[in-house]
């Protein structure tokens, strides 16, 4: 189920975006647990075969890492990237304030500092028990603890956990913004050979029209077999009795030529304020339930 | 439009709005493209101009795309357009420069005044601890081994002679200051560790904040029963005073952090939990960030000076001169006039 946080920017047009789902942000954390040891293991394996620094250097260093990789490279790279750690980055997932405004660094520490108790603490007790360094009472705590940090995220309306809580922020998705081309402008340009009439238009609504699309364009992209398409053609005719037959070879130019006059029709439906959602449009609603 | 395939108009309303927009959109989302991967400062003038312009008219777009247009695909795009450039313009990175100077001088001491009962609760903890593992040492000292891990005492038990624990306190001058340096990053990065825990566990509505810097105190408490029994009881003041001023209060202040958040948790007033919570994150996080900024300073101080200082009164003055400083920048900066 996708959970939506809408926005109200001054402009007065309400903007969506999707909270990122609980996978991809554990993925995130996964990418991000293997990218930072990988690297500073290379780094202090690189560091001691070249023989740079003296033992006492190297506990240093080592000691230095052990605690860096832990809440400071989510703090800096959160503080760094607004809002997106390397796994973030690659997931396409970023944090930003629940009131939709800028990331502030008090909040980012906040998010973070709680890491330690939500993520890092009972990943340990999960790999000790794991590997039977716990005893049963450890056990015992390690599930609670556990079980505990992962159904508030699950049960919190937009997938918020404690630091998130704490933090005022939310984890959303940044998806790519392609724009694909104008279906109706592409069907324009093929030979116009069908002709519908209003009758013929008055069966379908919103959703069946964006269903289409969804086909039409799935076709275009895989490049696939338009034959295929028998099983559509033949409902879309038998729904809105097309008169004249259509041939197996004509099926592309005709459900291209269907879409752009179906969305031509119910666009001017809609600036005349009959905005047809589905197929149902023309019968009543009737409320819910039994009436008496 | 020139850049449109088709020469003439469609006489299709919503692909006819498209092909006039079409490449303010392709422009803004290159804007967006490049703010993104480099921050608005990686735009030059006419960008930033042109960003905030093509900004408004894709928001407007999207205003009327929902209206008259039934393609799935445009609206996708324009949807999300809007929402990456809306983050763009409305919430870009927070310069990090000033940032630092507004903590000092305001935000940390402003932070700290305001938590005067979590505070309360952080001291008592140690206090109590260490009253306790005194109190407990006194009455059989078989507590210390209960108490004390075998890898901190070091040898220094009920067990080992006076000479042993006293040596134990004044050793270390001789040492490189190579050697002192791996000793502080090493308590830094343990000590912070454990600070960070003691604040976030304090979420889980105060009690394990509390019991980790309560145990701290019992640890502390038999440990100068130890000393105290052999008439070293001054010398280990001494001892401890010159890095442990700051470093107990770190620990004590990170545990106050935890217990804003968990008191937010326990009595969280009118308010709903998640909501009192972010009210106390703010303040409860300045406490954790000046918790860490004082172990870094114990660290050193423990490090280097401890080792290289065996003066008792000037291990008392240094150490105690240091906590006088703590308090008065916190008592004193970052008031309003």
């Amino acid at each position: 189920m996708t959970r939506i946080a809408t926005f109200t920017p001054p402009e007065g047009v309400p903007i969506s975006m999707t909270i990122a789902s609980a996978g991809a942000r554990f993925g995130a954390q996964m990418l991000d647990l293997l990218l930072t040891w990988t690297t500073c293991a290379l780094f202090v394996l690189l560091v001691a075969y070249m023989n740079l620094i003296s033992w006492n250097g190297f506990v240093t260093l080592l000691s230095l890492l052990m605690f860096l990789l832990r809440v400071p490279y989510y703090v800096l790279s959160e503080l760094v990237w607004n809002g997106r750690t390397l796994g973030k980055r690659i997931v396409r997932i970023r944090v930003i304030s629940a009131d939709g405004r800028r990331l502030t660094p008090w909040q980012i520490a906040a998010r973070n500092l709680m890491k330690e108790v939500e993520f890092f603490t009972p990943f340990t007790l999960v790999l000790a028990a794991w590997g039977g360094a716990l005893g049963g009472w450890g056990v015992g705590i390690m599930l609670v603890w556990v079980a505990t940090v992962t159904i508030i995220p699950l049960a919190s309306r937009r997938c918020q956990r404690l630091g998130d809580m704490i933090a005022g922020t939310l984890v959303v998705e940044n998806p790519k913004a392609v724009l694909l081309p104008d279906l109706a402008a592409a069907a324009a340009r093929l030979p116009d050979r069908f002709e519908f009439q209003p009758h013929h238009l008055d069966h379908y609504g919103r959703y069946e029209l964006q269903t289409l699309e969804h086909i039409l364009r799935d076709r275009i992209a895989n490049d696939r077999v338009w034959e295929e398409l028998g099983k559509v053609t033949n409902a879309i005719i038998t729904k809105i009795g097309y008169a004249e037959p259509v041939q197996p070879g004509d099926r592309r130019d005709f459900l291209m030529a269907f879409y752009r006059a179906q969305r031509e029709h119910l666009e001017s439906r809609r600036l005349f304020g009959d905005r047809r959602e589905d197929k149902h449009h023309a019968r009543p609603r009737t409320p819910p339930g039994p009436l008496p | 439009m020139t850049a449109s395939p088709i020469a003439a108009p469609d006489p299709l309303r919503s692909a006819r709005f498209r092909q006039e927009r079409e490449d303010g959109w392709r422009r803004l989302e290159t804007l967006v493209r490049k703010a993104e991967a480099g921050g608005a400062r990686a735009l030059d003038y006419d960008e930033a101009r042109d960003l905030s312009t093509l900004y408004r008219q894709a928001m407007s777009s999207l205003s009327v795309a929902r209206d008259i247009s039934l393609d799935q695909g445009l609206l996708d795009f324009l949807e999300r357009l809007c929402a990456r450039a809306y983050l763009v313009v409305y919430a870009p990175q927070e310069p990090v420069g000033q940032l630092f100077g507004r903590l000092f001088a305001r935000d940390i001491p402003r932070a700290v005044r305001s938590s005067g009962l979590p505070l309360l609760i952080g001291f008592l903890a140690m206090v109590l601890g260490g009253i306790t593992g005194f109190a407990l040492y006194a009455q059989d000292p078989a507590w210390f081994y209960t108490f004390v891990p075998g890898d901190l005492a070091g040898g220094r038990s009920p067990a080992a002679s006076t000479e042993f624990l006293r040596n134990g306190l004044y050793d270390g001058a001789g040492e490189r200051a190579d050697a002192l340096g791996t000793f502080a990053a090493i308590l830094f990065s343990h000590n912070t560790q454990v600070a960070i825990l003691t604040f976030a566990l304090g979420v889980f509505v105060t009690a394990p904040s509390f019991l980790l810097t309560f145990y701290n105190g019992l640890v502390l408490g038999a440990f100068y029963a130890v000393f105290h029994e052999r008439g070293l009881g001054f010398d280990l003041f001494a001892w401890l005073s010159i890095h442990g001023v700051t470093e107990l209060a770190a620990i004590c202040i990170a545990c106050a952090g935890g217990a804003r958040l968990g008191m937010a948790v326990v009595l969280p007033g009118d308010l709903p939990r998640p909501e009192a919570l972010r009210r106390a994150g703010r303040p409860a996080v300045m406490l954790m960030i000046l918790a860490a900024l004082m172990l870094i300073v114990a660290a050193v101080v423990e490090g280097f000076l401890r080792q290289l200082i065996t003066d008792p009164w000037l291990r008392i003055c240094i150490g105690w001169g240091l906590g006088a400083l703590w308090l008065s920048w916190l008592l004193l900066a970052g008031r309003r006039t």
